[in-house]
């Protein structure tokens, strides 16, 4: 009797647990940048509310987006980059066919400590010199007199890959005294504890804890970085395999309606 | 050696013991006070109307008469503030440009801030994501954000040798003049009313989805992931551990080929979560491809082998701990090798064996790094067990790292993260304080 009553309990605690989902109509998969993230993850929430499709969305940042769509583990690869021509080759081979889809524009905000930098902008070639360990003193582009903390993303970020190649040109490698940070918030946070720290994030991630500077005199907001005089401005992308169809197709569209433009600029991104 | 120093010895061994173990518990009060009190403020917390028209809203929760009598009395206050608002808007039309664009950029935050409050104002579009549908949901963060309505921030560089200092302007002080300045001393003084606080018990926060990637509601979807994941890890673990740990103890010969088995197991208890977590990606997902994508199954199933080897220890030290003459005994009565095993060692040993699991079964609950590549999402819906073959999952100790480090509000929702780790050391207690319970119960069986 007991042990009926054992199984009845453990049938009841595994119903419970099933329950309460509803059945769904289809799923979609994404994986990628942290900077997207936000983004993608706001749909997701949007989406299934609207439509019942389950959406689960990882940051892990854009270079395992890429490689979770060549292995086929994910629908949409979320990336803050473009497919690298290696990345393409690779999907390719795997008969992935990567077709990439902008969703919106982000401009890469620089970012100092607040009450520890009194600098307020720097030129492009400012923060080259910087980031190449010419400059190693804030007082060298008219700060404070403190060594110049120097903190980059890692290897597989997109953000990295962009700045490379917006601020940093092809040939100028960054110093080796640069730290390195894995995710847009662990930037913010650095920046924001460090008083001579310098970062760049994504400027839906700006908020009080850390000062954006102006680059070549341009304040980073939503109307500078459409216009493009904005300098450090990149388009955020969603990949799939193959043109999207179905519920990925509906997802990424969302991109497009009144409500997903609205998002965007609400996470403090810019419509395209 | 006299007895006097012996004594001494023997005292000053003492004393360093009790020391020792004061030192311990107050390590464990700094860490566990602030887990505790911080987690508990995510379920028991002053919430404003705020949070009432939230839960009504998003989750059908609440008594909506009573709601809306309250946003009825709230609203009477609020109207007021918007009078105010558009008075000063008709005011500025008339003003000359200069004047009017001075005051319209100082306006633009003000605006902002009373959002942060309040939530939409008449005449803004309505926002689509949940987080600008309301305005603070808890008290605490209200009176932040009075402060920083009715002060705006501004940096003093002005000594060049040492740290700018914060220092607080006064908003009001820039509206002198027109009629807004009224605005200010009157949010101050009637947040209250406008907000209506009221000490809120919140269980949803363990029961409920979270809205709005965590801005808002709970976190089970992240305590189902995080049981999935674990009991999912003991299920492949655990027989296979007491299997192993058998043969190793009855069956294998001693020998080279064993001897390599046991090295390479005990190399596997020490090789760190991470690798684990590669591996799991790399065999069960992209190539045994187990499931489509991430999912609980390859997640569990890589937890499992990060503590094979710990169960297999453990099973194997408690086998041995069983005493020869247990075995003996059942021989000599004629009782094959197998039935000894099963019905006389196994038995013996079962508490020790649940011990070894239960350190696991914690470890599986807690680790981050072999999930991240091969379950855990930042978001994703509470799943069925019908899905635990193709879909990843949401988890406490992967969550906890995203809002500490990727979250884009990580400082708005401080409390959101101190309540998973809360509820994930709580999770682990209670396994563990389950399992205790149980071998209690087997070992008195046992003793008949």
């Amino acid at each position: 009797m007991n042990f009926f009553r054992k199984i009845l309990f453990s049938a009841a605690v595994l119903g419970l647990m099933s329950g309460g989902t509803a059945e769904a109509a289809g799923k979609i998969v994404m994986d990628g940048s942290t900077t997207v993230g936000p983004i993608a993850k706001s749909f997701a929430a949007y989406f299934t509310k609207t439509t019942g499709v389950q959406v689960t969305v990882s940051e892990s940042g854009s270079g395992n987006g890429a490689k979770s769509l060549i292995n086929k583990t994910c629908d949409i690869a979320n990336m803050s980059r473009e497919m690298k021509d290696k990345e393409i080759a690779a999907a390719r081979a795997k008969g992935v066919n990567p077709v990439e889809h902008i969703v919106a524009l982000d401009g890469m905000a620089v970012v100092v400590h607040h009450p520890g930098n009194r600098v307020n902008a720097l030129s492009r070639a400012q923060i080259r010199g910087i980031y190449q360990g010419k400059y190693t003193n804030w007082s060298e582009v008219g700060g404070p007199n403190a060594k110049i903390v120097v903190i980059q993303r890692e290897s597989n970020s997109g953000t990295q890959d962009s700045f490379k190649e917006l601020v940093m040109g092809k040939e100028t490698p960054i110093t080796k005294n640069a730290e390195t940070q894995a995710s847009n918030g662990a930037v913010k946070n650095r920046v924001g504890s460090t008083p001579a720290a310098v970062g760049f994030i994504g400027l839906g991630f700006v908020d009080n804890a850390v000062k954006a500077l102006k680059v070549d005199g341009v304040e980073p907001d939503e109307m500078t970085v459409k216009n493009g005089s904005y300098p450090i401005t990149r388009p955020l992308f969603m990949y799939t395999n193959g043109p999207a169809t179905g519920v990925v197709k509906q997802f990424i569209d969302l991109k497009n309606t009144p409500e997903g433009k609205r998002m965007i600029s609400e996470l403090g991104f810019v419509n395209r | 050696m006299n007895v006097g120093t012996r004594k001494i010895l023997d005292r000053s061994f003492t004393a360093v013991g009790i020391g020792s173990i004061v030192v311990m518990g107050i390590a464990l009060l700094i860490v566990i006070v602030p887990i505790v009190f911080n987690g508990m403020g995510s379920v028991f917390f002053t919430g404003t109307i705020e949070h009432r028209n939230m839960l009504y809203n998003e989750f059908g929760k609440g008594n909506s008469d009573v709601l809306a009598r309250e946003n009825a009395a709230a609203g009477a206050y609020r109207r007021e503030i918007y009078s105010m608002l558009s008075k000063f808007e008709a005011e500025l039309e008339s003003m000359e440009p200069e004047k009017q664009q001075e005051l319209r950029a100082q306006y633009g935050p003000v605006r902002t801030a009373l959002q942060a409050l309040f939530g939409p104002l008449p005449g803004d579009p309505e926002a689509v994501l949940t987080r600008y549908k309301y305005g603070q949901t808890r008290w605490d963060k209200a009176q932040e954000k009075l402060h920083e309505f009715l002060y705006e921030a501004k940096w003093d560089y002005s000594d060049p040798n040492a740290m700018a200092k914060e220092y607080f302007v006064s908003r009001a002080a820039g509206f002198e003049g027109t009629s807004l300045v009224k605005l200010f001393p009157y949010v101050e003084k009637n947040l209250d009313r406008l907000l209506r606080p009221e000490f809120t018990v919140y269980w949803g926060f363990l029961t409920d989805s979270s809205v709005d990637s965590h801005i808002f509601g709970g976190i089970w979807p992240e305590i189902q992931g995080t049981f999935f994941l674990a009991v999912g890890a003991m299920l492949f673990a655990f027989p296979l551990g007491v299997i192993a740990a058998v043969y190793f103890t009855e069956y294998a010969q001693d020998g080279f080929f064993t001897s390599m088995l046991r090295s390479a197991n005990s190399t596997l208890a020490g090789v760190p979560s991470i690798v684990f977590g590669l591996f799991g990606l790399a065999f069960f997902i992209n190539t045994l491809k187990v499931s489509e994508s991430k999912s609980v199954l390859a997640g569990s199933l890589t937890l499992a082998i990060m503590i094979l080897p710990t169960i297999i220890r453990a099973a194997e030290e408690a086998i041995l701990s069983v005493p020869k003459t247990y075995k003996e005994a059942s021989l000599s009565l004629g009782s094959t090798k197998w039935n000894t095993i099963m019905t006389v060692i196994l038995p013996a040993a079962l508490p020790g064996i649940l011990t070894g699991g239960v350190i696991s079964l914690g470890r599986a609950a807690g680790e981050t790094a072999p999930i991240i590549f091969t379950a855990a999402v930042s978001v994703g819906s509470a799943i069925g067990l019908a899905d635990v073959f193709s879909s990843p999952t949401p988890a406490l100790s992967w969550n906890i790292y995203n809002l500490a480090s990727e979250h884009e509000a990580a400082a708005e929702i401080r409390h959101v993260q101190y309540g998973m780790v809360l509820a994930l050391v709580g999770i682990v207690l209670l396994l563990n304080l389950s399992a205790i319970l149980l071998r209690a119960r087997i070992s008195k069986k046992l003793k008949g």
